[in-house]
């Protein structure tokens, strides 16, 4: 229970912060912030996407998965970054609503796993040396990688169709 | 004024009226336009970093453009779909934007500025196929397209935010 009190006020903080009152005040900057968010969103999917895609067999180059992933990875965290600054943002104009929608709480779930994963096992698996990890289990997290981020992404979408009871979270809170 | 009644007819067939009133369809083609985005865009903007030589430098333009247009091709082909579905839900709100109009012009310019390259650095892309630092001509459109996608996405954004979904 103390654990929901904590995350209820931290939304509630968001709420009333000046980023949060300022971004919900103003006719442009949501759509400002989203803007970013959905540009970095194509990068991050794309570097994603090409890492996985080499792994699951497709040759892009004829290089090694490691040199592929390396080469990109200053672009994944770059735009990770700026997706996690600006969804930041986003959430603070409506965070105690966003506390009790559904889609959201799939979104930010697969989030956590998928980042975990990333820089665990699918870091470990798209950097070793090809000849040591074996072709069934690189398909594998490159599946359970896109799995992970779809769940991000298909959340995301949701968001904006789940109509949320925020009375629910406010009464709960007196 | 033969558009406007185009549009007008548009909005009244079968097909516009169902992309309007059905609760599915609008959620399910727009997470499609949006989920290819990332691919169609992520790649673009991969091939545009080879150009600028800031990313990918030890490839060879060519085999970067080789891989990666059929992928670019094919989710190019899925926003044009999808996008235009999500135009026929209301044609005479949507064209009435000043944004659903911008973005149309930047994509022909974008498709100019593809043009451009095979006219001129592209046709000579043998001669710096394998350098890192690539020719002012190449950096150009790689900046061009960068900042035409930025655009392109921004003006689509806005189209959803003047124009929320019914």
């Amino acid at each position: 229970m103390w654990l929901k009190h904590l995350v209820l006020s931290f939304c509630q903080w968001c709420n009333n912060s000046f980023f949060g009152h300022g971004i919900r005040d103003s006719r442009w900057l949501f759509p400002f912030v989203e803007i970013f968010h959905l540009l970095a969103l194509g990068v991050l999917g794309g570097t994603i996407l090409i890492v996985n895609l080499r792994l699951l067999g497709f040759r892009f180059w004829g290089e090694s998965s490691s040199e592929l992933a390396r080469e990109v990875r200053p672009w994944t965290l770059g735009s990770l970054a700026v997706m996690l600054v600006s969804g930041f943002l986003l959430f603070s104009t409506e965070a105690v609503k966003m506390y009790g929608n559904w889609a959201f709480q799939v979104k930010m779930s697969s989030l956590v796993l998928a980042i975990l994963f990333t820089f665990t096992i699918h870091r470990k698996v798209a950097m070793s040396d090809e000849s040591r990890v074996s072709p069934l289990w690189r398909r594998l997290v490159a599946v359970i990688s896109l799995v992970l981020w779809a769940g991000v992404g298909l959340g995301g979408r949701a968001i904006g169709y789940v109509t949320t009871s925020v009375t629910s979270a406010s009464v709960w809170m007196n | 004024m033969w558009f406007s009644d185009f549009l007008q007819w548009l909005a009244n067939t079968p097909f516009s009226i169902t992309m309007r009133e059905s609760t599915w369809a609008e959620p399910i083609v727009e997470t499609v336009h949006v989920l290819t985005l990332t691919m169609f865009l992520g790649f673009a903007v991969l091939l545009d970093l080879r150009l600028l030589g800031v990313c990918l430098k030890r490839r060879k333009v060519s085999d970067v453009l080789g891989k990666l247009n059929p992928w670019l091709f094919g989710g190019f082909a899925v926003m044009v779909a999808t996008g235009t579905l999500l135009f026929c839900a209301d044609p005479v709100s949507f064209y009435s934007t000043f944004f659903l109009k911008a973005k149309m012009v930047m994509l022909v310019l974008a498709g100019l500025n593809v043009m451009v390259f095979n006219l001129t650095v592209g046709r000579k892309v043998a001669e710096w196929d394998l350098d890192p630092k690539t020719p002012r001509g190449a950096k150009v459109v790689g900046v061009v397209s960068i900042m035409l996608w930025v655009l392109i996405v921004a003006a689509g954004r806005a189209i959803a935010y003047v124009l929320p979904p019914p």
